[in-house]
């Protein structure tokens, strides 16, 4: 397993953890992303148990562990955070950026090393080496209380579960044709995501930002004009089926 | 030496601290009683007069053993609660350690190396940690266990004077059968406790 490539410049570069192994994908995979600058590096959504050790050694092979200084977690799921108590104890000093509204939740993690900044409903932002990143507010997309991280030099815009396929192939890493890509993302989007409120709130915020990738928590990500042809697609789709 | 990355076993063994705190309960509840038994007896060994002048006594050595046996009970409860953080920090420990293997097997570096080895060195803590608490504990399930023992050597005694109680003789005589069953009771957990401990000191030495 490695992080391989989405962005480099000089500031900073961007990786993903790329799970192809049938292992993992048993399990739907989790896009780990990984955010590198010079002194300081992030990880987002730092996911489940079966992920740690694999993610450790990418990380490893690109930076020393104490350069590690900022966890990310965009929601709170098992799939998202089920290893906090596993990075507690690998890192001595970091701190964990999650939506306040789960700090409760965080708790019973009983975390001894981990700094817990709770990111207010209204969003913020995370200095990263140097490097500005953007905490945009998704909530109820799918979780009460959900964050993405935007990256304004990058153009990256890591979507957290929206945009996500849950179980396929992860053959390619990018979606080729976005029409045959729907059947892996539809009843995921209508089931998962609760509110059609909350859906268009977002996408008329989204839609003011420029973004090259949307990189969601599970399946292929979105470059280019596939951002927003995925952008229409979901403003059309009627959510919260399980309420009709 | 425990096969620190068994899960199962530590998570065995974590119920088995779970199950020695839950006997402490059954222990405090029977040292109370005794306690308000001895202070009953008090009261008709008053009333009882000359009758049962032997049995006063007896009850100044039930009050005597049973707020002993409530203030271990108690020193142990507080006990408990740094006992489970102990069994919880070695649960974690272990399952950080179990990480750290898998990672060394994956991937051969000084900083790994440093990593497995600090978290061998937490997993040996952490054991240590919880050897030395339940060290402590058994030090005090020893001291119920005497106590007992002075229980049992009492309620003998009390059967004895209670036949010379007249009128009375009945209900001093409920007296010493209580005294004998609760300390038994108190026995049997504090033997099976003891015993529970003795097996998790082997697994952790």
């Amino acid at each position: 397993m490695k992080l391989a490539e989405l962005y480099k410049a000089k500031t900073h570069s961007w990786m993903m953890l790329e799970c192809n192994g049938s292992a993992i994908n048993t399990q739907g995979c989790v896009n780990q992303y990984f955010v590198h600058t010079q002194h300081e590096s992030m990880l987002m959504d730092p996911g489940g148990i079966e992920l740690f050790s694999p993610m450790l050694a990418a990380i490893l092979q690109h930076t020393e562990l104490d350069k590690l200084t900022t966890l990310f977690a965009s929601h709170q799921d098992p799939d998202i955070i089920a290893t906090l108590s596993l990075w507690d104890k690998a890192i001595s000093n970091a701190t964990l950026y999650a939506p306040a509204l789960w700090d409760r939740f965080i708790e019973h993690f009983d975390l001894d090393n981990l700094h817990f900044e709770g990111i207010n409903d209204e969003g913020g932002e995370i200095q990263l080496g140097g490097v500005r990143l953007r905490l945009l507010p998704a909530h109820y997309l799918h979780s009460a209380g959900n964050f993405q991280l935007y990256d304004p030099a990058a153009k990256i815009l890591m979507s957290a579960n929206v945009g996500a396929a849950i179980k396929t192939q992860n053959d390619a890493k990018y979606v080729e044709d976005f029409s045959k890509h729907i059947k892996e993302i539809e009843q995921f989007h209508k089931r998962w995501m609760p509110s059609n409120q909350a859906k268009s709130n977002w996408i008329a915020r989204v839609k003011e930002l420029d973004i090259n990738i949307l990189a969601p928590n599970h399946g292929k990500l979105y470059q280019g004009e596939q951002v927003q042809e995925f952008l229409e697609w979901f403003d059309k789709l009627d959510v919260g089926s399980a309420a009709k | 030496m425990m096969t620190l990355s068994d899960d199962t076993k530590v998570v065995e063994n974590f119920v088995r601290v779970a199950q020695i705190i839950a006997n402490l309960e059954s222990i405090l509840t029977q040292a109370k009683n005794l306690s308000l038994t001895a202070k009953n007896a008090r009261v008709v060994a008053l009333r009882a007069g000359d009758a049962a002048l032997g049995f006063k006594p007896i009850t100044n050595f039930i009050d005597e053993f049973s707020e002993q046996t409530i203030n271990s009970t108690t020193k142990i409860a507080d006990l408990s609660n740094q006992l489970f953080n102990k069994a919880l920090k070695l649960v974690r420990s272990s399952q950080y350690y179990h990480q750290m293997t898998i990672l060394k097997s994956q991937m051969k570096s000084t900083q790994v190396e440093s990593m497995y080895q600090q978290a061998l060195k937490s997993q040996r803590r952490a054991a240590s940690q919880l050897s030395h608490a339940l060290s402590e504990l058994e030090n005090h399930f020893e001291d119920i266990q005497k106590q007992m023992q002075s229980a049992e050597y009492i309620a003998v005694t009390s059967r004895v004077e209670a036949t010379n109680a007249g009128d009375f003789s009945d209900s001093l005589q409920s007296v010493s059968d209580f005294i004998a069953s609760a300390a038994k009771t108190i026995k049997t957990a504090v033997v099976y406790n003891l015993s529970e401990i003795h097996t998790l000191r082997g697994v952790l030495r």
